[in-house]
């Protein structure tokens, strides 16, 4: 017969030890942090806009929950930060089944910014991430600027929120495309927001579906934006051509994997150089990063640290693998810090 | 494509924790690890059976899923998933494109080996992934994930229990028969298919049924090992009963009436067979678990993709969206939601 679930996993930690996901458990952690050491001589740690992160290696919003879900899977504390699910002020149910479907080196996804509300994140789900003692940042989303400033409003002061990324380009709500593909509204809106965050770090999370993304990128530094991230879904749909109907319930979605990296790697690229590096901001690259070779071409584009989505999906360690390849790819080169590559495209 | 594969998985908090006996929930023992194949073998037309060799599982109960990928570095093909870990220049020698993301299977079966363990997943080729999954062979890898989901709740207080499949509903009945037996559960199993050719079931020739015998018993070695005779329905009557096999189950229900208190139903297939499995045994007041199938990018809870509407008194709206991966993939059939919910 098989043997009993526990004994079993514990049997697995000695002899099989990397093959678990999360189930990290102590012998785990205790090898990890032994090799950790011996990388001393490499820095991953950065600072971003004031936050002080590890490792450059965060979670994309929406890509793995609030943070007790994944932290099931890994070791949270292995990240550089956490970013949650997005977080309004309403309970939002969310789009109908389906809501995903792959497509050719990607998947479009049409969740609906299902959420739990503010409410409820607030008492069920900060107490969790206060404990695991990472920076958190909170994405935001809202149906107005009231929105907006109610969720901000409420998540600055708490202490263990370390960033709130508004999240102006959801292309599947009406009302965030206009936020985030209108300069003005976009200026308008990060404005409004600028004097709710003070303790938190303010992040604007960018569009894609415009025509020239270092136009809201200027629009939100000068509005008060301390970090921007980039880039979020692109819109997107698939058709069942037996069926004649849309794949997703919500019939388009957004586009996300490694079929939109090089759209995400130009356009960190082009605001890396035309806007944010002038001003001093900082960029959180990500679309379709799997591996820290993609890793690295975000920080040589010009992103300062990066976040892992779709990746996650396929395998949640995913953050700690591209950790450990970018700190042998530094020695390699004979880097002392991951900061030695932000912008070094030649 | 996503939408192909099954996923079961049984009801949290539904009955009465003294009603239930071996359900799990505890994905804290879900592993990832790297599978050997042992067989893909052809079931008939178009279903395959693919049985992996793993060196452990943790336990596992029938209704749960696996999730499956490529191993970067497996012959079976390039993923774009490659692990920072593996050779800087990963294999690209694909003989056919894996799919980016996993794709769960129900676990159609798992047994000890001399070698460590064997488990079976069938799977129907109708697309690209499973199209890449038809061309692995023992030389091939797969990354697997799991066990995942919760399984299907047995009730050793039932005397008989019925197994409604459709088509690729198949897979998880072939295990929970085993189960069945081992709870002293008596089990009759109702297998519909398109027509003859795609049934996965190795039917004795002798016993094929006269045209008369509409809803007889058959005997198929799949489910005769696990003592558990088989009622056959294909859609264009190629074999035993013309119709979909709710149906046939309705009409075996009539010439074999059962307490209703000894009955238990699960069902898995496509949502309309469940749908009216579901509603046949609440207006008779039948317990019955439905696997539900959705489209899933994780399995794990993260990407929240994979929503089954539930009714939920607990809700001001009455309902809630629970998760196929983590809250199912079975779920008790009278709380489901079988009717389309709008946007919200």
């Amino acid at each position: 017969m098989l043997a009993a679930r526990g004994g079993i996993v514990v049997a697995l930690l000695v002899k099989h030890g990397n093959r678990l996901t999360r189930f990290v458990p102590t012998p785990m952690l205790v090898s990890m942090k032994q090799t950790a050491a011996k990388d001393r001589s490499v820095d991953l740690s950065i600072d971003l806009a004031g936050i002080p992160m590890t490792n450059p290696i965060m979670t994309a919003s929406g890509t793995s929950g609030y943070g007790p879900e994944y932290g099931e899977l890994v070791d949270l504390t292995r990240l550089g930060a956490f970013v949650t699910k997005a977080i309004s002020p309403e309970v939002r149910r969310g789009n109908p089944p389906e809501r995903v479907v792959e497509t050719t080196g990607g998947m479009l996804n049409a969740i609906g910014l299902a959420n739990i509300g503010l409410d409820r994140f607030i008492e069920e789900k900060i107490p969790y991430l206060r404990e695991v003692g990472i920076p958190v940042i909170v994405n935001v989303i809202g149906h107005s600027v009231e929105d907006y400033q109610t969720v901000c409003r409420r998540l600055d002061p708490i202490d263990c929120v370390a960033g709130l990324e508004i999240n102006v380009s959801c292309p599947n709500v009406a009302d965030g495309l206009e936020f985030g593909t209108d300069p003005q509204r976009l200026r308008q809106l990060i404005a409004a927001l600028r004097p709710e965050v003070n303790q938190a770090k303010l992040i604007v999370k960018l569009s894609p579906n415009i025509t020239d993304v270092t136009q809201t990128a200027a629009a939100a530094i000068e509005a008060g934006a301390d970090a921007l991230s980039m880039i979020n879904t692109l819109c997107g749909m698939a058709i069942n051509v037996d069926t004649l109907k849309p794949m997703l319930a919500n019939r388009t979605g957004g586009l996300s994997g490694p079929a939109i990296k090089p759209v995400a790697l130009y356009m960190v690229h082009r605001v890396y150089t035309q806007v944010a590096r002038q001003a001093g901001i900082p960029i959180i690259g990500m679309g379709g990063i799997s591996n820290w070779r993609d890793a690295v071409e975000f920080f040589l584009a010009g992103a300062t640290a990066v976040a892992v989505g779709t990746a996650l999906f396929v395998d949640p360690r995913t953050p700690i693998h591209i950790c450990e390849g970018l700190t042998e790819y530094l020695r390699q080169r004979g880097l002392t810090s991951v900061r030695e590559l932000v912008g070094q495209l030649k | 494509m996503l939408r192909f594969r099954k996923f079961f998985c049984a009801c949290r908090g539904m009955r009465s924790a003294s009603e239930r006996v071996n359900i799990t929930n505890d994905r804290r023992d879900a592993v990832i690890q790297t599978a050997g194949i042992v067989a893909n073998q052809q079931l008939c037309r178009e279903h395959y059976r693919l049985t992996l060799s793993l060196d452990m599982f943790p336990g596992a109960i029938p209704g749960q899923f696996v999730h499956l990928s490529s191993e970067p570095d497996s012959p079976s093909g390039y993923r774009t998933w490659d692990s920072s870990r593996r050779a800087p220049h990963d294999a690209h020698t694909a003989k056919r494109s894996a799919p980016m993301l996993r794709r769960a299977f129900s676990i159609a079966g798992l047994r000890d080996v001399s070698e460590g363990i064997n488990l079976d997943v069938i799977y129907r080729v109708v697309g690209a992934a499973t199209g890449w999954m038809k061309s692995l062979s023992v030389t091939d890898r797969l990354s697997l994930l799991g066990p995942l989901g919760n399984g299907f709740p047995i009730h050793n207080r039932k005397q008989v229990a019925w197994l409604v499949a459709g088509g690729v509903g198949l897979p998880p009945m072939l295990w929970l028969a085993e189960a069945l037996r081992n709870a002293s559960v008596r089990a009759v199993a109702f297998c519909g298919a398109q027509t003859s050719d795609l049934l996965a079931l190795t039917l004795e020739p002798s016993v094929r049924p006269a045209d008369d015998a509409r809803c007889a018993t058959l005997c198929c070695h799949e489910f005769a090992q696990n003592d558990a005779p088989v009622v056959i329905s294909t859609d264009d009557g190629s074999l035993g009963f013309r119709g979909h096999i709710g149906a046939a189950m309705a009409v075996y229900h009539k010439a074999n009436p059962v307490p209703q208190d000894d009955l238990v139903v699960y069902t898995c297939g496509p949502e309309p067979l469940m749908r009216f499995v579901a509603e046949y045994c609440v207006e008779r007041d039948i317990e019955c678990y439905a696997c539900m199938e959705r489209a899933m990018a994780c399995g794990t809870g993260l990407c929240q993709s994979c929503v089954v509407p539930v009714r939920d008194h607990t809700d001001p709206d009455g309902w809630r969206y629970r998760l196929c991966c983590t809250e199912g993939p079975v779920f008790n059939a009278a709380e489901i939601i079988w009717e389309p919910i709008g946007s919200g």
